[in-house]
């Protein structure tokens, strides 16, 4: 490289101080930068672990991948690498993909909420001028769905609509208003069948089931999925309880609300391949399903992810919408744009499952966990989605944090005539969580424990096994508990404040990624790959498949790969826009995305670095093991004056290829149990997170203001703290919608009343509470640098701590989600005419006053401090399964020393009478086990 | 877009010539006369970073500068406002040179899924334009109408924060820790 060489002509005269990004005058002197000059930046020690010479504190112990952090950008608060994009209003969203004379797509929706489609007539609209194509469900027979087992959609009608504003025909135009025109010329004859709405409705036989699952549907009722869990001793139950607690919840349905409506742009190109671009957290299964109903073959399409417009798993499923704009761009012959609006992204919804759930908790005379019983009724519109999964997560997800002495589930999912719901952040697991929080804060009431200690001595330590048989590794639970009644000041003010103020925990739990492929075997295939080329000047290109939603993906994994190389940030460019180039990535849902990716870009990338140590040694003729890499040079640990640029030694390995190239993949360790539904919930990880809320309530009118929150959560590692406590903030909001004010709200008959923003109630930024972000590292043993997810545990304590800080103002339990003033203020007239009280004033408010089992809770909690750290710190590595607590064997499983341990997936036939509503769905039998079945 | 077939009450709209000042430059576009502004700036002037999230005034993405005020463009009727000055998202950065306010924005997290940001930025930068001294409350009224999803407000009122301590020049716009302006080499002598 000449020594004169200058990128741009006067760049260094024009460089600003004011630290104002210029395009084009980055800061690089010759390209592949760092080339070849022997001085570099010191190492940034205070980004080093600690057991590796640095400065970083490493509480929670080591991590196999330490000795590959170089101190460049993981643990720095990191902008993200598209934030410049974003805040100039170039990033590109679905709408602002325009293709050349594109044509504007339309669809025509049902008005109806269960109709059966006797005839579409689109010759009207067909005629009209300026119509190009106009199609109906016969163009596209072929169903599909986001689950292998549940593909119960279809492009648009074929027989049947299943709730109003689902798809019966679509039609394209050369412009919005013509198109909107030519969709009120198309005749559809409906012949009206007889809606269900209430889900308890959902449960009975009917004569036209809204889906029909042959041999395998449950009787003729609307039931989509039953579970049935039993683990642990049961029998006893009733001899040992010393406080019980039974909570009988009702939870509305509830929006992602994200800022951007669905929109896609569909274009065969000449060669007949179809480029379709979607806002998708998943591309991958959007693929396909374009594949099943277009009947073309996978490589045939080139599914481009345009920028997100926010997700948080409302853009997770393959929708109707993106098969109508390829359906119809293929009869147009040109490029097809179909935007929705509000009300439409609505109608799709997918939200979070309008649910009734009822949990018993049964507590002994030692205040230990002796028996858990969920029943979870849930929602689930017109369509299965990810509703299988949720069925399993309602449940399961509630076995941990806490040591259990057994564990009772069951839960059904039924089919409604409302937009299908599906999974929202938190997935299945948030309805269930706060309603059992609750739970225990009433029992540490009974008790007359401080619910903080109550929750700390009845931990699962880290590496151990829930009841349920998943596999917990790090966990900081102990920690994120500790920090929040620290930085709260708890016991200051719990039971103390006066009438109309109150303070309340809550605790969360949540997967790190879904520990099973939907769609493949694990041992066949990996979860994540990523592949990586540097080419000739340094810079490094990353295909994933990783789909940024905002959250951060591609920043992370540029991290990542930076971290291990040690370059600069500037020099790692993500590329995980379309399916062509990106290797296949099941997409952002489950949390998974910075554990799975990240972890096979660092693989990707240590395959890169040894390439370079051993040119290197090469080169200096010395051992690459005693080489180190930092800021673009490769030198000799001992003698940093002894050492290579690191453009020397990327051209020395890349003598005869031109490119280095490498790919690296992830994949789950084996794990779980054999029982049917083992695998739903199972994760490489799980994080936790403990919350604590204050709240205002107005006593005379029932409104609550949350006004603090604190908020730990347990991440294993921030790579970027920066994005970790906007996730943590970002779900705050978003949990505090659903518990003081967001709602889908379906009138007498069965309409969405609220498909705006004006009456679905976002939180405003004066709703928002001033949120302290506490992050816990406990370094997990497995992720990438020991990092976990941060993406949707950290919503889940929000709403039980909001509620339970609402008893602790006002002493009424309202277990009635969201918390509207109107709900508010009838629960405070019920207790003052209870009470006979005149002025809402004169509420007493609960009091504490400890019992003897507090101070035993605090030993406890002090003896297993001791133990979790050890396990933490893997300096005591025994297995550790739930029920030791119980006085069980760690080693064995407590099925083989406790007879009356049970674990079951099928009620008998003694225990068909009294399961709860949803387990009522468990004694109709299927078509398969019934005489002369349908 | 659900119900029953209904016939349109409004007269049929006329093309007419929309003109305004865009981002600095003048433009001259036909458009109907019953266009509303996000439409034209949209679709006719190119200006993609003003988004639509609701058509009806709830979510603050279509927000820009007319005339210097915060305007929702999603409700105000293009023929209204013909012959104004109007300022996006894209004509908040000076050539490549990012506003403060948008470095901030970059910066302090106040951006995470993006689909929001135009509005908030265009809200803050009118509020910094008449105060650069705002206090938190002055900033969450500046920003109520704009709906964020992702990042709970928090991290988007720091932002402004600390753009309007640039504003008022108490601050220089501090380099992120991004390497970019990190670069240990600013002018090392090569060999």
């Amino acid at each position: 490289m000449s020594k004169d060489y200058v990128q741009q002509a006067g760049m260094n005269k024009d460089v600003r101080v004011d630290g104002k990004r210029v395009a084009g005058k980055m800061r690089f002197n010759p390209p592949g930068s760092g080339g070849s000059r022997p001085e570099m930046a010191e190492r940034d020690m205070e980004f080093i672990p600690e057991l590796e010479g640095g400065n970083e504190a490493q509480p929670a112990g080591g991590h196999f991948q330490d000795k590959y952090r170089t101190g460049t950008t993981v643990g720095k608060r990191t902008p993200l690498v598209d934030a410049n994009a974003k805040v100039t209003g170039q990033a590109w969203y679905g709408d602002d993909v325009r293709l050349a004379n594109e044509l504007i797509g339309r669809i025509i929706r049902s008005p109806y909420h269960y109709a059966r489609v006797k005839s579409v007539d689109t010759s009207e609209a067909e005629k009209l001028p300026g119509v190009i194509a106009v199609s109906t469900g016969v163009d596209a027979p072929s169903q599909f769905g986001v689950l292998p087992v549940t593909k119960d959609e279809h492009a648009m009608a074929v027989e049947k609509v299943r709730h109003v504003g689902d798809l019966v025909a679509c039609v394209a135009a050369v412009d919005e208003e013509t198109a909107r025109h030519a969709a009120r010329l198309i005749k559809i004859e409906y012949e009206v069948l007889d809606p269900v709405h209430d889900p308890k409705k959902g449960l009975l036989d009917v004569d036209e089931p809204i889906h029909w699952r042959g041999p395998y549907h449950i009787g003729s009722t609307n039931v989509q999925k039953r579970v049935f869990q039993e683990f642990g001793d049961r029998g006893s139950l009733e001899d040992t309880t010393q406080a019980f607690h039974n909570g009988k919840w009702k939870f509305m349905g509830v929006n992602h609300g994200f800022t951007e409506p669905h929109a896609v742009v569909a274009h065969w190109d000449p060669n007949g391949r179809l480029q379709l671009y979607t806002p998708q957290q998943v591309p991958h299964y959007a693929h396909r399903a374009l594949s099943t109903v277009l009947e073309v073959p996978m490589h045939q399409i080139n599914v481009i992810r345009t920028f997100v417009g926010g997700g948080f798993g409302g853009k997770s499923d393959p929708f109707p919408h993106e098969m109508c704009a390829a359906i119809l761009a293929r009869k147009a012959g040109r490029p097809v744009r179909i935007t929705f609006d509000r009300e439409e992204v609505f109608w799709v919804n997918r939200g979070r499952h309008p649910s009734h759930i009822e949990v018993k908790i049964n507590a002994n005379d030692e205040a230990k966990i002796s028996g858990f019983e969920i029943d979870a009724l849930i929602d689930g519109g017109g369509f299965a989605s990810f509703g299988h999964v949720t069925s399993y997560y309602n449940g399961v997800l509630a076995t941990a944090p806490y040591e259990l002495g057994s564990f009772h589930y069951t839960g059904a999912r039924v089919w409604t005539n409302k937009p299908a719901s599906g999974a929202m952040r938190g997935h299945g697991a948030v309805n269930t969580r706060c309603a059992i929080e609750v739970g225990l804060d009433d029992i540490a009431e009974k008790l007359k424990v401080d619910p903080v200690d109550l929750r700390l001595a009845n931990l699962l330590p880290p590496h151990s096994k829930t009841i349920t048989g998943f596999r917990i590794t790090s966990n900081g639970m102990r920690q994120a508990l500790e920090r929040v009644r620290e930085g709260s000041n708890w016991s200051e003010k719990f039971r103390k404040l006066p009438l109309g103020k109150g303070i309340g925990i809550g605790c969360g739990f949540f997967i790190s990624g879904s520990g099973l492929p939907i769609h493949w075997d694990p041992h066949n295939f990996p979860h994540a790959t990523v592949h990586l080329q540097i080419d000739m000047d340094g810079g490094v290109t990353v295909h994933t498949g990783a789909a940024d939603i905002g959250q951060g993906s591609s920043t992370a994994v540029a991290q990542v790969v930076a971290e291990v190389l040690a370059l600069p940030l500037e020099m790692v460019h993500v590329r995980s826009h379309e399916s062509d180039t990106s290797p296949v990535d099941l997409g952002s849902y489950s949390s998974r995305v910075t554990f799975m990716n990240a972890n096979a870009a660092i693989g990707a990338a240590l395959e890169i670095r040894e390439k370079l140590l051993n040119a290197a040694g090469e080169i200096l003729d010395v051992e690459p093991e005693k080489l180190v890499l930092n800021d673009r040079r490769i030198y000799v640990k001992r003698d940093p004056t002894i050492g290579v640029s690191y453009l020397d030694a990327l051209h020395k390995s890349q003598e005869d290829i031109g490119a280095l190239i490498a790919s690296g993949a992830y994949r789950t360790p084996p794990m779980g149990g054999i029982h049917k539904g083992a695998a739903a919930g199972l994760a490489p990880a799980y994080s936790f997170s403990a919350y604590v809320a204050e709240v205002d309530v107005d006593v005379d009118t029932g409104q609550i203001k949350c006004t603090n929150v604190w908020a730990a959560h347990d991440c294993g590692k921030a790579l970027n703290p920066l994005a970790v406590e906007g996730q943590i903030i970002g779900s705050c909001h978003m949990g505090l919608g659903q518990v003081l004010s967001e709602q889908m709200v379906y009138g007498r008959t069965g309409h969405l009343q609220n498909p705006n923003f004006l009456e679905y109630k976002i939180p405003s930024v004066h709703e928002m509470p001033n949120v302290t972000p506490i992050i816990i590292e406990s370094c997990d043993p497995e992720g990438p640098f020991g990092a976990k997810e941060a993406g949707e545990g950290p919503l889940l304590p929000i709403l039980p701590a909001v509620v339970n800080a609402v008893y602790d103002a006002i002493g009424v339990r309202i277990n009635d989600l969201p918390l509207t003033p109107d709900k508010v203020w009838a629960a405070i007239s019920k207790k003052m005419k209870k009470l006979k009280l005149d002025d809402p004033r004169d509420l007493p408010v609960p009091t504490l006053d400890f019992s003897e089992l507090q101070k035993k809770l605090e030993e406890r909690s002090n003896e297993h401090r001791l133990r979790d750290s050890r396990r933490q710190r893997m300096e005591d590595t025994g297995p550790y399964l739930n029920g030791v607590l119980f006085g069980l064997d760690p080693t064995l499983p407590p099925e083989e020393q406790d007879e009356t341990w049970k674990i079951s997936v099928k009620p008998d036939s003694s225990q068909l009478d009294n399961l709860g509503l949803a387990g009522s769905a468990w004694t109709k039998k299927e078509q398969r086990h019934m005489a002369g079945g349908k | 877009m659900v119900g029953e077939d209904f016939v349109s009450m409004i007269p049929a709209a006329q093309s007419e010539i929309w003109y305004g000042e865009v981002n600095g430059q003048t433009k001259e576009v036909i458009a109907k006369s019953n266009s509303i502004l996000l439409d034209v700036l949209r679709d006719k002037t190119g200006c993609l970073g003003v988004k639509r999230g609701c058509d009806m005034g709830t979510c603050g993405c279509c927000t820009v500068m007319i005339d210097g005020e915060p305007r929702l463009s999603c409700l105000t009727m293009a023929h209204d406002v013909s012959g104004s000055k109007i300022t996006t998202v894209e004509g908040l950065s000076d050539g490549s040179h990012l506003a403060p306010i948008q470095q901030c924005f970059a910066d302090h997290g106040g951006s995470q899924c993006g689909f929001c940001t135009p509005g908030f930025l265009i809200a803050s930068q009118a509020l910094l334009e008449k105060n650069p001294n705002p206090t938190e409350q002055q900033i969450a009224c500046a920003i109520e109408g704009n709906l964020c999803r992702c990042t709970g407000y928090q991290q988007i009122v720091q932002s402004i924060q600390a753009a309007a301590a640039i504003h008022r020049g108490d601050a220089e716009a501090v380099a992120s820790n991004n390497a970019a302006h990190a670069d240990p080499h600013p002018s090392g002598p090569e060999i």
